[in-house]
C-alpha cells in the first residue's frame, strides 16, 4: 500500500485484514481511532432550506435565452474558408477572359458561348468575357474580323476608334491605325465612331479615316473578300496595304531609301492574296517598284 | 437513456428539486471552506442565482458541476480566512459515557477539544476534505467530483489531515 494515502484507506475501510491487523498493532492507532471517532460527531451549522431558497427566488433573474453554442469552432473556421474561396472562385470565373488572337500569316475562326462566329484576319486580337454572354453580348477587337452573329440581345464589337452594334448579322470590322471600315452583310449595323452614328444595310460600307468619311461603293459580295484571299482596297494609303502584306504572309516589308510613297497615292481595287509573289507582282506594278526577297522572311522594295 | 431535453432547470419544479438535494453539502463545504456561515449562505445563493439564470444552457447532467464552479470562482475575490470550528452534536451517542470514571470523560473532552483546534489548522484542501467525508459522509469519489479532482488526490489529502491532526494533537500534550 502507498505509503502517502494508507491512513486514507484505513479511514474508508480499504485495508486487508493483515494491514489492519498491522495498523492497530501501532502505538499511534489509538489516537486516529479517536480522532476518526469524534470527528463524525461535529456538526456544520443548519441550513433553513426554505428561507435560503425564497432568498433565490426574490434576488434571481429570468433566465437568459438559449445561446447556441458551436461546439466545434472549427466548422464555423472552415465554413468561412470554403465561402471565400467560393467567391473567389465566382469572382474570377465572371471576370474570366477569353482572348483569341490570329497571328500574322494567319487566319483564326472561333465560336462564342451563343455560337456567334467570329473570323479573325491576320494579325488580330478579340477579347471577350463568357459568363453572363447571353445577357450581354460584348468583345473587343484589335484589327479585323468577320462576325457572324446569332440572333439574341444586342451584340458590341469595341474597337478603339470606334463600336459596332448589331442585333443578329453579318459584318465585317477594320479598325487599323486611324482607319475604321465597316461592311455590313447582312442584317442591320449601327457603327458609332466618336459621336456620329451610322446604319448600315446589307452590302453597305462606311470608313472612317483620321476622323474623314471616305466613301465606300456598295458590294455585292456575300462575304469579305480577305477571307478568300481576296483583299479590295478602296483609297487605301499604300503604307497601309503594305503592312496588310506584311500580316497576311508574315513577312517583313522593308523600303529602300530611294522610295517615297506618298500618302496620297491611295490604292483602289482588289489584291490577291494566295501568293506572295502575286500579290507583290499587283503592288510593286502600281508603284512602279520592284520587289526583291532576302530569303530571311524579308523583301526589299526598291524603285524600279 | 431518455434525452431529458424538455425538462431542464428551467422548469421552476426541476430546480426546486435540484436546489433541495444539493444545497446542504454546498453550503458546508463552503462552510469548511471560509469558516463563516455568513459567506458560506452569500455564495451558495449567488451559485443557485446563476444556474438559474444560464438554466438555457446548462444541460441537467452539468448543473452540479456548473454550482461548484461558481462557488469556487466566487470564493476567489474575498476576505481572510476564518478559524473553522465545528461544534459537536449536542447528543452524546454509545453507552461508554455512562460505564467511564469521571477522569476518562474528561480525558476525552480534552480531546475533543484539541480535534477541534487541530481541525480549524488545517490547510484548505485538508479540511474541505476531510470534514466532508466525516460529517457529511461523502466517499472519496463524490468528495473527487465536488472538488473537480482524482481520487487518488482526495485520498492523499485525507491521509494528509488524518497525520496532521494526530501530530497537533500529540503536540497538545
Amino acid at each position: 500500500m502507498k505509503e502517502d494515502i494508507k491512513l486514507a484507506k484505513w479511514l474508508a475501510g480499504e485495508m486487508d485484514e493483515k494491514e489492519l491487523k498491522e495498523f492497530e498493532s501501532l502505538p499511534e492507532f489509538d489516537t486516529y481511532r479517536k480522532i476518526a471517532e469524534y470527528s463524525a460527531q461535529l456538526q456544520a451549522p443548519e441550513t433553513d432550506t426554505d428561507r435560503l431558497y425564497n432568498a433565490i427566488t426574490e434576488k434571481r433573474e429570468a433566465p437568459k435565452t438559449k445561446v447556441v453554442k458551436l461546439h466545434q469552432p472549427w466548422l464555423v473556421r472552415i465554413a468561412a474558408v470554403l465561402i471565400i474561396a467560393l467567391c473567389l472562385t465566382f469572382v474570377l470565373y465572371t471576370n474570366n477572359t477569353t482572348t483569341q488572337i490570329a497571328q500574322a500569316g494567319e487566319k483564326t475562326e472561333f465560336l462564342l458561348p451563343d455560337k456567334s462566329a467570329v473570323v479573325l484576319n491576320s494579325g488580330s486580337e478579340a477579347e471577350f468575357k463568357s459568363w453572363n454572354w447571353n445577357k450581354k453580348r460584348s468583345i473587343d477587337l484589335k484589327g479585323e474580323a468577320y462576325f457572324r452573329v446569332a440572333k439574341g440581345k444586342t451584340f458590341d464589337v469595341n474597337t478603339p476608334l470606334g463600336k459596332v452594334t448589331v442585333v443578329g448579322t453579318q459584318f465585317n470590322v477594320k479598325a487599323r491605325d486611324n482607319r475604321f471600315d465597316v461592311t455590313c452583310f447582312e442584317g442591320k449595323v449601327k457603327v458609332t465612331y466618336k459621336s456620329q452614328e451610322v446604319f448600315l444595310t446589307p452590302g453597305e460600307s462606311i470608313t472612317f479615316e483620321d476622323g474623314e468619311e471616305i466613301t465606300i461603293p456598295e458590294t455585292q459580295a456575300a462575304q469579305p473578300g480577305w477571307m478568300n484571299n481576296e483583299v479590295t482596297f478602296v483609297s487605301e494609303k499604300p503604307e497601309n496595304i503594305i503592312k496588310e502584306i506584311e500580316r497576311h504572309y508574315a513577312v517583313k516589308i522593308e523600303l529602300d531609301k530611294n522610295v517615297s510613297l506618298s500618302p496620297e497615292n491611295v490604292f483602289t481595287g482588289t489584291l490577291p492574296m494566295n501568293e506572295l509573289d502575286t500579290t507583290l507582282a499587283f503592288f510593286t506594278d502600281k508603284y512602279h517598284l520592284k520587289a526583291k526577297k532576302t530569303g530571311k522572311g524579308t523583301v526589299i522594295l526598291s524603285v524600279e | 437513456m431518455k434525452n431529458n431535453s424538455i425538462s431542464n432547470i428551467c422548469e421552476e419544479l426541476i430546480f426546486s428539486n435540484f436546489f433541495k438535494t444539493h444545497v446542504k453539502t454546498l453550503k458546508n463545504y463552503l462552510y469548511y471552506k471560509f469558516g463563516n456561515e455568513e459567506r458560506a449562505e452569500d455564495v451558495t445563493q449567488e451559485a443557485f442565482i446563476k444556474l438559474w439564470e444560464n438554466c438555457a444552457n446548462v444541460p441537467p447532467e452539468k448543473a452540479k458541476s456548473f454550482i461548484y464552479t461558481v462557488a469556487n470562482n466566487a470564493s476567489l475575490n474575498h476576505i481572510a480566512h476564518q478559524k473553522v470550528v465545528l461544534e459537536y452534536a449536542k447528543r452524546h451517542n454509545g453507552p461508554t459515557s455512562s460505564s467511564e470514571s469521571p477522569e476518562f470523560i474528561m480525558e476525552e473532552d480534552q480531546f475533543k477539544v484539541k480535534l477541534q483546534k487541530a481541525i480549524a489548522g488545517l490547510s484548505e484542501a485538508q479540511r474541505t476534505a476531510f470534514l466532508m467525508h466525516r460529517i457529511d459522509g461523502k466517499k472519496y469519489y463524490e468528495i473527487a467530483e465536488i472538488l473537480g479532482i482524482s481520487v487518488k488526490a482526495v485520498e492523499k489529502r485525507i491521509h494528509g489531515a488524518l497525520l496532521e491532526l494526530r501530530k497537533e494533537i500529540e503536540n497538545f500534550r
